[in-house]
């Protein structure tokens, strides 16, 4: 179900043409390249914790995908005439990673599936959706086409996770919630519609949310969406809905 | 418990409650407040523009528990279910995901083994006529809540009328939104008792049926789609369209006319200019037997001058779980009769579900109203509901 549709805009798909928006799409490009970066080292690190070969195999997979989604999105920078740059130490993603490398230290497997496949997944899912219905071409096709990717990723993870969460509900919804509060409150400032904690060190030049509405998206849509579906996932794996709506209430705006 | 997930193992778990309530904000104010109590004091306030940024987004789900006793000493466990329909996307345009919103919220109270489900204010379009758009049920029934709604507006009007020295009688009778559930039950309730009967809507068909219905009874009844047409005639007026937003201009209306609004949201504008017209908000009770709200919702979810004022649509659900008796006791559109508000009516009083005090935007009618309701509310009945409920 998709809720809060902008009825007049789904009518048109094509807001602009690419070559006038062509720098903010660079910035949309380079923020979606980093994220798939950090995800692919993200998928790299949880491979050396993995018991299992087949698990072993499976994250590097998904390390190799991810670096695929990167690659796609810098041709698509190329197509229409801008280089994608990409920065994992860019100060939120930087504290992304740290968060991930956390649990990787702690060899906790399970945490570590909550905070790339439920959080951050959530918020590539969301986002590139809407990044897809906007942008024309090619373009839009790959934020389309990366979007139902990455929602297969966490249709893999989910069942992992609900057998997890079977073993011990408590247990495991107190740890969720320690994460929501370390890496979705990394997110929420990520999204929040003014960056006051100054230049987030993706975007070329000052920040692109500003610029959004010239590709016709706004930041209040992508972290409205992304919230959804974090919430939805939430949902899906069983969490009481009055405490993660909770939860997110309390995130930073 | 720390900074551990508080909420997650206090009484929070949504399993097998007795009744969901399913509701959405009638104000962008009303909205705000319950973001604020869920974000918790600690916290600074959502500004007004990131809320009508976030609202849009929520999922439907449980905000709150409700407990509600009854004077008879039953206990019932409930939920509300906010279906997060923003306050200004109530129109026509957005039906299909309205639509969607409200059988996400049925679906909750389904997961969470409710028996028995009202649904508030816009939500009741899911089994007024489309029975079909319901998730698959299970054990769970579905009510509109419209009977005992038409109950307490037609008490509200009796109350009214005595303590105006009016005689019913003789009045003329109008009702706007006359061929809806809500309407048309009123219609029926109150036909045999006045002169005259007005009807109004905007589909014409509609209204001949329901004229005709009447006629058969020996009432006098005339209907008409301009209102402008009636409105002068009426000593009593009452507003139960379904309107997206306050903007009914009742137009030329009798100086000392007598007005209930009922809907949700309100159907009269502010700017309706009715000077002389004693108006209150129809379809309301109270409950006497203690009501608590879990996390606490209470002024909140329930915005009213009075302690434990709620609608009566949803009442109808609370006072049914309170009898044990699930059963979808209003569904369809049409067939509210004067036995089946009887029938409802005595279950609510034994329960101590009864009219609430009456008010309108201004406040409380009568002072002394307001002093009644307060010393029962705010200590007796508070005390009511903390000592029933705890432990
Ligand atoms: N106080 C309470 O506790 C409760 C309040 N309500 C409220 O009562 C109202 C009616 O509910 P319900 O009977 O279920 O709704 P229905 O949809 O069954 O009926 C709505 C009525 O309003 C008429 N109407 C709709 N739009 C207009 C308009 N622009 N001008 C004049 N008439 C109009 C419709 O006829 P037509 O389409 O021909 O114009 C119809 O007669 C709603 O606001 C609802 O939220 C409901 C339950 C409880
Ligand atoms: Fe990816
Ligand atoms: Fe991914």
């Amino acid at each position: 179900m998709e809720l809060a549709v902008d009825l007049k805009r789904s009518l048109s798909n094509e807001c602009t043409s690419l070559s006038l928006s062509a720098l903010v799409w660079q910035d949309v490009l380079a923020q979606a390249m980093t994220g798939e970066l950090v995800a692919a080292m993200n998928f790299t690190a949880l491979s050396e914790i993995c018991d299992h070969p087949a698990e072993v195999a499976d994250a590097l997979e998904h390390a190799q995908n991810e670096k695929g989604h990167a690659a796609a999105f810098a041709a698509e920078g190329r197509k229409i005439g801008v280089e994608v740059p990409s920065n994992v130490e860019a100060k939120h993603w930087k504290r992304i990673r740290e968060a991930f490398q956390r649990r990787i230290t702690e060899r906790d497997f399970i945490g570590c599936l909550i905070v790339q496949e439920i959080m951050l997944e959530s918020f590539a899912v969301a986002s590139y959706a809407r990044v897809g219905k906007v942008a024309a071409g090619s373009l839009g096709k790959t934020f389309a086409s990366i979007a139902a990717e990455e929602e297969e990723h966490i249709g893999h993870a989910m069942a992992i996770l609900r057998a997890e969460r079977a073993l011990d509900a408590q247990r495991f919804d107190d740890k969720l919630y320690r994460l929501h509060l370390e890496v979705m409150t990394i997110l929420a400032e990520m999204l929040a519609r003014d960056c006051s904690r100054g230049h987030c060190e993706v975007c070329h030049d000052s920040c692109v949310k500003p610029s959004l509405s010239e590709i016709c998206l706004t930041t209040a849509e992508l972290r409205g969406a992304s919230l959804q579906q974090y919430l939805k996932t939430l949902d899906m794996l069983g969490l009481p809905g009055e405490v993660t709506l909770v939860w997110v209430t309390q995130l930073p705006v | 418990m720390g900074d551990s997930v508080a909420s997650v193992d206090s009484p929070g778990r949504t399993t097998d409650v007795d009744f969901a309530l399913v509701g959405h904000q009638e104000s962008w104010r009303a909205a705000a407040d319950v973001l604020g109590v869920l974000r918790g004091p600690e916290r600074t306030p959502l500004p007004d523009d990131e809320i009508r940024d976030i609202l849009p987004w929520i999922p439907p789900r449980a905000v709150c528990h409700v407990d509600v006793g009854s004077i008879a000493g039953a206990k019932a466990r409930g939920l509300y279910i906010d279906s997060f329909i923003s306050p200004d996307r109530l129109e026509a345009d957005y039906i299909r995901e309205n639509i969607a919103r409200v059988r996400a919220a049925a679906a909750c109270a389904i997961r969470a083994g409710a028996k028995i489900v009202s649904l508030g204010g816009f939500s009741s379009i899911l089994i007024e006529g489309n029975f079909d758009q319901l998730p698959e049920r299970h054990e769970t029934v579905f009510t509109t809540g419209n009977t005992l709604t038409v109950g307490f507006i037609v008490q509200g009007i009796e109350k009214m009328c005595a303590l105006e020295g009016r005689d019913l009688r003789r009045s003329t009778l109008l009702i706007v939104g006359a061929t809806g559930d809500v309407g048309s039950g009123c219609a029926r309730c109150l036909a045999p008792l006045v002169r005259r009967v007005l009807l109004s809507a905007r589909n014409v068909d509609r209204l001949r049926r329901l004229a005709a219905e009447l006629e058969a009874d020996g009432v006098e009844v005339e209907v008409a789609t301009p209102l402008q047409q009636f409105s002068a005639q009426a000593d009593i007026v009452i507003c139960a369209a379904s309107l997206a937003s306050p903007s009914l201009l009742l137009g030329r209306i009798a100086p000392d006319a007598i007005v209930c609004d009922a809907g949700y949201p309100k159907n009269l504008s502010p700017n309706a200019e009715i000077p002389g017209a004693r108006v209150f908000f129809g379809g309301l009770g109270q409950i006497t037997g203690g009501l608590r709200f879990t996390p606490d919702f209470h002024g909140v979810l329930n915005r009213h001058p009075f302690p434990d004022v709620v609608q009566g649509c949803l009442l109808e659900g609370m006072a049914l779980a309170l009898e044990r008796r699930f059963e979808p006791f209003s569904q369809g559109r049409g067939f509210i009769t004067q036995e089946r508000v009887d029938e409802i009516e005595a279950i609510a009083a034994r329960h101590g579900i009864r009219l609430a005090p009456l008010y309108n935007a201004d406040g409380p009618l009568w002072p002394a109203q307001a002093t009644i309701g307060s010393a029962l509310g705010s200590r007796e009945s508070a005390s009511i509901s903390s000592t029933d409920f705890t432990g």
